[in-house]
Formats: structure tokens, C-alpha cells, sequence
């Protein structure tokens, strides 16, 4: 079984470079292949279809290919020749009291021009796509021509694409979506970690330019930065695992709980019990996070409660805690449990929900027989419900972990005015032990226009992510589980 | 040929002539400026800029006015420096990162502009206090107009349980406020407010020319201190029972307690402690310190509020001069009279109603001791973390070496390059 599952995923890789194979075979084929009109077609795009009378498309074809030279020319060619250097005319400007106006030279802005440039980067590649599928196409009608087959017409065309092609006009609105808003992003992101962008960098004042691989040799502790940089980086990253892999655990294993004590035949208005705890999913994590800091904070009412009670007290005597308050929020190791705690409250209800249906769901033919044989609640829970249960929630808890080693609204909202590092080291490099990546990344970028940084450690995430993701499916979600689980 | 030559030169002189003519006629187009102030300013900002179209009834204006704070003005200009408005108020504190920004017109280039409305930037130099001009300055250029000197800190007390003698140094502060069962706060965990210590006794930080911070702490101060002595003064005054160490931004939630007797903050916290206090409300300079058996005044640091012209500004003209205009000496009158917005041109500074005002008159008595505090974006974190040190007592006061080695880690992560 194990064999096959490695042959789909190589199978996946094989089969996707076999259809670029295959694209680029046609191409050549259709090329060395095709008449002179398919072969005009390499310069001009409406050739092939000129030459089978299908005008409207030639038309088309022929107004695409005139944009993509106007946008090449017009637009592409005022950033492109710029991006291997990212600029290099400072921006000057000079007073004219006449007119009481400032007058700017023609300056370069580094991070325009790398947007831009990547921008055309991607329409070119689509036009250069476009462009190759037209020759394998036109090439497509030549032997159709051949064969005395039916050329369709314009109207036939745009009709193929509401029947046999409607997959093709349902997906160009969420592909160019994805494109715009997500890949050229991601490919920004990953460009700008190999510039110095920086505080002393920020366009359009100055010019930032590459640097190579500099800043994650600096994020590895190659030197360059302080020395502390690769030192923080290795504690954030150390906490920033350990709370996922607590934070899912406790809330998987609480909402679970949680479930079967209501789910149970002993509990009193399940309804009501169950509509209690998703009230606190209602209120707004961030109002509610905001309210629990200030209970835990110094000089908050659960401090005070408990200097009243004589808890602070006995903890000094015993030695847990050296100051006049307990530092829930504000030491470390305090503030690192408390976290998970509270994380616990926060998150318990969301895994309570999906427990609950699938709970629901659970076979009942299996428990009766289960009971009819005189198993015990426990070893029914052990041997099935357990079981079953991870089955199907088994891909949402690895998203769960993913999710939170990227949990920026508990850590922050808890620990942002709170918590004060008393670790010189981190506090040299800007981070708090209670700093997950994306909080010292924010941090870095928002408070320190630190863009370089925080791009190189934006990528070191994503791999961390991609890679656990990567295993943790392959591991959990194989083709026919369900016949182990039975 | 020789006429022809005549002739372009008469036309070239004609032509000088006729320019500051055709200057005046360009001048008939609207100039579009946009303003940004703090939101509860905007009433005052929307009578000032109508004061300022009336003063210059002969040029059409469209201002526009937006909400920014003043605290996190630089976050939002800095984001889209060429999108931002032209003439914006924000905090001293922000000054460094929005000139190396390029977000901030350095206003010796422009300040003959302020001609249009009979004023040089001489006379902005000379209406304020020195101070607030230094600190709008960098190398000796002026980057902003002073329009507020309210944005530091100075000692609020309860009267009915501390005499004016018991407020004059730390040591009997806290003695009469542990007497009285009452504590005394003030924030260590931020650079802001415990750089006070070191300032008063003679420590510096400054900014170099590459951005980085420069800073002496973990040396001797030209007055003969040691950063060890000034730490051990700090740490003794943070174990004192009657002392409480408040997280940065907390003061009013303590404050409105009750329990605080005194305690070290800033104007914006006069109301809470006017309604705590009732009739016992007053205020005053900082306290001595004891350094060994002497008493060393305790420094703070000189906030200021600004207006700036945004560098990337088209009509950094009349930017520069509506500028002026919000920050002049009638503008801060009114901006005292709505807004109790203490000023920094002298002449309001010296009346009698500013100092009949107590927050404002502790703050300039205060003001003796301030000093500007010039530091780059690497100093908060490693200073923050000292005063938190400090606060929970995590060093020994009798461990000099352990002090010197935090106070150089500090100066280490202070001094580290910017990028």
C-alpha cells in the first residue's frame, strides 16, 4: 500500500511535467509542421485564422498581440531595463519661489519599479503562453482544413465555451483572482527578501537594490545584523512550535471532551450548555482577548483578588514568584502557560462544534455490537470512538497546527503593552519569548520598517509550514484508510 | 545684427519684467493642500485653515483636513510617503524616522516662501522656546514648526498627603507615602520615562550620522556619575515597599485607583488626577535622587508636538505657510484656550493664565531640567527591557559587576547598526 502512495505523488510530479512536455512538442511540432500562414503566425497572431476565413478571431488575435507591444512599450519598458539595479536616480527636488512650488527630477522608486517589473514578468509570461497555444492551435485547424472537417465559426467557438469548455469560462475570473491578489504577492514577498529594503532603504526617498542571499545568511546567525538576530530566531522559532503543538493538542483533546460530556445521556440541556460555550465564539476574539489581558495584567483585578486572598503571598514565600504581583502575562514561563490556558477557553468551542458532528455521525451498528459483546465506555471510546474521530478530523488538526504556528490575534492581543522581556539578548533584536515568527515579523515591519527581515522570515515560515503540511498529509490522509480504522 | 541682438535682449528683460507679473497670474490656479490633525483638534484646525483663506484673500485654497494622531502620524505617512498630506502634526518623538524618510521638507529650503505672509524662519526660531526649535532641528536645519510643548512628564501629588517638602526628593516621597499607607508610580519599562535617571545625572544619547543611536550609559557621565551608580539609585528606589512600577500606558488605570498618592506622567493624565485628588491637586518638577550621599535632580525627557511639510509635497509653498500659520503665536493662543495645549511660543508661555494652569506651569518648571531625547529606532527595545530589570529587581544593587555587564548589553543593542 505504501508503494502506491509514493507512486501518486510521483505520479502527481511525472504527470505535471509530461503536460508541459507535451505543450512544448506541439508547439515545436506546429511550427516545423504548418503551413506558411501557421508559420506567419509566430509574427502575426491572426494569420492562421485569417487564412481559414475566421476573421473575428484573427481580429481578436490581432488586438491582443497590439496590446501586449502598446503594454511593452507604454508601460513594461519603463521599469524592466531598471530591474537588475531596482534604480538608480535619487530622487532631488528643488524650491522655485515663483511659482511656490517644489520640482522633482524624474527619480526612480525601487519598490515601483520591482512591482511593476514583476508585473510584466507575469503578463509576459501569459502572453508568451497564449502566444504558443495560438500556433498549436492555428496548427490544429490546418489539419482539420486537411481532412475536409467543418471549421467552426466565431458563433460555434463562443458556444463551446457554455457547453464543452465551460470549465475554462467558469475558472478565467478565479484564476486571474488568484494571480492578481495572491501570486504576484507571494512572488513580491520572496523578491523583496533578497533586497535591502529597509529603514534606511524606503523608497521614494532612496534606492534599495539586491543583496543576495545576505539576509537569510544574517537570519542564520552569519553575522552582519546583531549578533542576537540568529539567536532570537532560534528561541522565537523554538516557542513558536512548541505552542502549536500545545495549542492544538489541548484544544483538540478539549473540545473532545467537551463533546462527549454533552453528547452523554447524564447531561441536562445539552442545548443549553452547548449554546453557552459558543458565546464566547459570538463576541469578538480580539474584545475578549483585550478584556482577559487586563484581568491578568499587573495591576488587574485577578492580581488583586489574589493579593487579597494571600495567593500573591504564599507564592513569594515559596519562592514562585520575586515581585509584589504574580506576572500571569508578563514572565516568562507564567506568561507562556497562561497563553496556552487561556488559548484553551478560546479555542475549545470551535473544536467542540466539529466533535459534536461528527459525533453525531458516529456508526451506531458498530456500537451496539460493541455493547452486545459487553466492551466497557472506555475501551468503546478507546477502540471506536477514538479512532473514528481522528479519521475524519485527522487533516483539520494538521491545518490546526498549521494555523497556529501562525496565531497572530491570541499572542499579540495578550502580550502586545504587557509583556516586557527581561532577556537583553531578544530585547537587542526587537523580539519577547512570548513572540511567535508572525508577531516578531510584524513587529519588525510595522515598528521598524524591517521589510528585508521580515520577507526572508516570511519564507522560513512558509517552508516550516509547507514541509510539516507536506508530511503530516501524506502521512494521515492515505487512499484507503478507512478500511485500517475498521 | 546688432539690432536683432538688441532687440532679444530687450525682449529677454521685458520678459524679466513681465515673470514675477506672469508669477502672479500662475498664482490665480487653486492650490490643493491637504491637512491632517488629531481628531479631537479638528474644530480648531477647520477655524484656522478659514483664518488662513482669509489672510490671503487674492489665492484660491482647497484644504481638505483628515484625522491622524499625533502619535501614530509617522506609521501612516511613512506607509505611502507620496500620498500622505502636506502638512501633518505628530509627536517630537518621530522626527528622525520621518527626515530620513525624506517625509519631512527640510524648511531652510523653503522658509523664504513665509515672505508671502511677512515672516522668515528667523521669526519662527525667535518665537519659540529654544528647546522646541532644537529639537525640530537636525544638523542645524529645521524641520518642523513647534506648535505644542505639553508632551512630557512632571510629578502629580495629592496635597493633602505630601507637603511641597516631602515631593522635593525621592527618598522622602516615598518615606511620607509609606507613612501615609499610600504608594508613589511611575513607569520604568520604557526608554521614554527612565532615561530621566541618567539625563539628570549628566548621560546623553544622541544620533549619528548613519542613523545609529549613540548612547554612554554604561560610562561616566561628565558630571562624574556612574550608569552602575544611576542603576543602583533606580534599583533602590524600585524596592521600596511604597513604590509601585506601572507598565507603559497604565498611569490613569492606577491613578484612578486611588491608591497612588504621586505619581510621574504627563499632561494628558491632569484630568484623571484633578478628578482623584479633588482639592489636594497639584503637580510639580521630578524629585531628587541620592547618588551615594548626594542629591541629583532628576531629568525627563521634552516632548513636543509638530507640524511639518510633507517633503514630497507639490505647493511646499503655501504648505510651508499655512504651516507656519497653525503653529503661530495666535493659533497656539487658541489652541491653549480650546484644547489646553500647552504652547512653546514664549510671549503665551509667560502669561499669567498658562501659568495659572498647574499641569502646564509644573511642566515648565520641569522644563529646566529636560533635555531633548535623540535616539534611533534600536533604543526602545534594550531600554524598555533595562527599566523592566530594574522594576522586578532582577539584578542586585550590590552586584556592580552584573550592573556594568547589563548596562553594556544594553549599549550593545542601542548601538547596532540600523537596517
Amino acid at each position: 500500500m505504501e508503494k502506491k502512495e509514493r507512486g501518486t505523488a510521483l505520479l502527481a510530479v511525472k504527470g505535471f511535467f509530461a503536460v508541459i512536455a507535451g505543450f512544448f512538442a506541439d508547439f515545436g511540432r506546429a511550427v516545423s509542421e504548418g503551413d506558411a500562414f501557421v508559420k506567419l503566425s509566430l509574427l502575426w497572431m491572426g494569420a492562421g485564422y485569417f487564412k481559414r476565413k475566421q476573421y473575428i478571431k484573427a481580429l481578436l488575435m490581432t488586438i491582443l498581440e497590439a496590446a501586449a507591444i502598446i503594454f511593452t512599450v507604454k508601460f513594461a519598458m519603463s521599469y524592466v531595463p531598471k530591474f537588475g539595479t531596482l534604480g538608480t536616480v535619487q530622487m532631488e527636488k528643488v524650491f522655485n519661489m515663483k511659482t511656490m512650488k517644489s520640482e522633482f527630477n524624474d527619480y526612480d522608486n525601487s519598490f515601483t519599479i520591482l512591482l511593476f517589473s514583476l508585473f510584466s514578468f507575469v503578463v509576459w509570461f501569459a502572453f508568451l503562453i497564449v502566444w504558443m497555444r495560438n500556433v498549436i492551435h492555428v496548427y490544429e485547424l490546418q489539419k482539420m482544413a486537411e481532412k475536409g472537417k467543418h471549421i467552426p465559426t466565431f458563433l460555434e467557438d463562443l458556444r463551446a465555451y457554455k457547453e464543452e469548455k465551460f470549465h475554462i469560462t467558469l475558472l478565467t475570473l478565479p484564476v486571474l483572482g488568484i494571480a492578481i491578489f495572491t501570486f504576484i504577492p507571494i512572488l513580491l514577498l520572496i523578491l523583496v527578501a533578497f533586497t535591502n529594503y529597509d529603514q534606511n532603504h524606503m523608497p521614494p526617498n532612496s534606492l534599495f537594490t539586491w543583496v543576495g542571499f545576505d539576509n537569510f545568511m544574517s537570519l542564520f546567525g552569519g553575522g552582519g545584523l546583531t549578533v542576537t538576530f540568529g539567536y532570537a530566531f532560534i528561541r522565537v522559532l523554538g516557542w513558536t512550535l512548541v505552542w502549536a503543538f500545545f495549542a492544538t493538542i489541548t484544544t483538540y483533546i478539549g473540545g473532545i471532551l467537551l463533546s462527549l460530556l454533552l453528547n452523554s445521556k447524564n447531561t441536562r440541556m445539552p442545548k443549553l450548555w452547548r449554546t453557552l460555550f459558543i458565546v464566547t465564539i459570538a463576541v469578538p476574539q480580539f474584545v475578549s482577548l483585550l478584556l482577559v489581558r487586563n484581568f491578568f495584567s499587573n495591576g488587574g483585578i485577578v492580581n488583586t483578588i489574589c493579593s487579597n486572598i494571600g495567593l500573591t503571598g504564599f507564592l513569594r514565600d515559596i519562592g514562585l514568584v520575586s515581585t509584589s504581583y504574580i506576572p500571569f502575562l508578563s514572565a516568562p514561563g507564567w506568561a507562556h502557560v497562561m497563553i496556552i490556558l487561556i488559548n484553551i477557553w478560546i479555542g475549545v468551542p470551535y473544536q467542540m462544534l466539529i466533535a459534536t458532528g461528527v459525533l453525531m455521525n458516529l456508526p451506531s451498528d458498530q456500537l451496539e455490537s460493541a455493547r452486545v459483546d459487553g466492551a466497557s465506555k472506555f475501551q468503546i471510546f478507546r477502540k471506536i470512538t477514538m479512532p473514528y474521530l481522528l479519521f475524519v478530523t485527522g487533516p483539520a488538526l494538521v491545518t490546526d497546527f498549521v494555523k497556529n504556528i501562525n496565531n497572530f490575534n491570541v499572542i499579540y492581543l495578550l502580550t502586545e503593552n504587557v509583556y516586557t522581556t527581561t532577556n537583553q539578548a531578544m530585547a537587542n533584536s526587537q523580539a519577547k519569548e512570548v513572540d511567535l515568527l508572525v508577531t516578531w515579523l510584524f513587529r519588525l515591519t510595522q515598528d521598524y520598517y524591517n521589510y528585508k527581515m521580515a520577507s526572508a522570515i516570511g519564507i522560513v515560515v512558509f517552508v516550516i509550514c509547507a514541509v510539516f503540511t507536506l508530511i503530516a498529509f501524506n502521512r494521515m490522509i492515505k487512499g484507503d484508510r478507512e478500511g485500517t480504522y475498521q | 545684427m546688432k539690432v536683432t541682438k538688441k532687440v532679444i535682449a530687450a525682449a529677454i528683460t521685458t520678459a524679466m519684467v513681465i515673470a514675477p507679473a506672469a508669477g502672479v497670474q500662475a498664482e490665480e490656479e487653486t492650490i490643493s493642500l491637504t491637512v491632517w490633525g488629531a481628531e479631537e483638534d479638528q474644530t480648531l484646525l477647520k477655524e484656522l485653515t478659514d483664518k488662513f483663506q482669509e489672510a490671503f484673500p487674492d489665492q484660491k485654497f482647497d484644504i481638505q483636513i483628515g484625522v491622524e494622531s499625533e502619535s501614530t502620524a509617522k506609521d501612516t505617512i511613512l506607509t505611502d510617503v507620496e500620498a500622505a498630506a502636506d502638512v501633518y502634526s505628530f509627536a517630537s518623538d518621530q522626527l528622525t524616522d520621518l527626515v530620513n524618510a525624506g517625509a519631512l521638507m527640510n524648511l531652510e529650503e523653503v522658509g523664504e516662501a513665509l515672505s508671502v505672509a511677512g515672516r522668515s524662519l528667523d521669526d519662527v526660531k525667535n518665537d519659540n522656546v529654544e528647546a522646541s526649535v532644537e529639537a525640530a532641528s537636525v544638523d542645524g536645519s529645521l524641520y518642523a514648526f513647534p506648535r505644542a510643548g505639553d508632551n512630557g512628564y512632571f510629578l502629580y501629588y495629592d496635597s493633602s498627603v505630601l507637603t511641597e517638602e516631602d515631593v522635593a526628593s525621592w527618598d522622602s516621597l516615598l518615606a511620607a507615602a509609606e507613612k501615609a499607607g499610600k504608594k508613589v508610580g511611575m513607569t520604568f519599562a520604557s526608554g521614554w520615562y527612565n532615561a530621566s535617571f541618567f539625563y539628570g545625572a549628566g548621560f546623553t544619547t544622541g544620533l549619528n550620522e548613519d542613523g545609529t543611536t549613540a548612547i554612554d550609559w554604561n560610562g561616566t557621565s561628565p558630571d562624574g556619575y556612574t550608569g552602575v551608580q544611576v542603576v543602583q539609585s533606580m534599583l533602590n528606589i524600585a524596592a521600596n515597599p511604597a513604590f509601585m512600577a506601572i507598565a507603559d500606558g497604565d498611569i490613569s488605570n492606577q491613578l484612578a485607583t486611588g491608591e497612588l498618592c504621586a505619581c510621574v506622567s504627563g499632561t494628558w493624565d491632569a484630568i484623571t488626577a484633578q478628578g482623584v485628588y479633588g482639592d489636594g491637586y497639584a503637580a510639580t518638577k521630578l524629585p531628587t535622587y541620592t547618588i551615594g550621599d548626594e542629591q541629583v535632580q532628576q531629568g525627563s525627557v521634552a516632548g513636543y508636538k509638530f507640524v511639518g511639510v510633507n517633503g514630497f509635497s507639490e505647493n511646499a509653498g503655501w504648505a510651508t505657510v499655512l504651516a507656519d500659520f497653525i503653529t503661530s503665536e495666535e493659533s497656539q493662543q487658541e489652541f491653549f484656550n480650546q484644547r489646553e495645549s500647552g504652547p512653546t511660543n514664549k510671549n503665551i508661555i509667560d502669561s499669567e493664565e498658562v501659568k495659572a494652569n498647574i499641569a502646564i506651569a509644573a511642566l515648565a518648571e520641569q522644563s529646566a531640567y529636560s533635555s531633548v531625547q535623540m535616539v534611533g529606532g534600536k533604543y526602545w527595545d534594550p531600554a524598555q527591557t533595562l527599566g523592566e530589570l530594574i522594576a522586578q529587581g532582577s539584578v542586585s544593587a550590590d552586584d556592580e559587576a552584573a550592573i556594568q555587564e547589563t548596562l553594556d548589553t544594553l549599549v550593545e543593542g542601542v548601538t547596532a547598526p540600523v537596517e
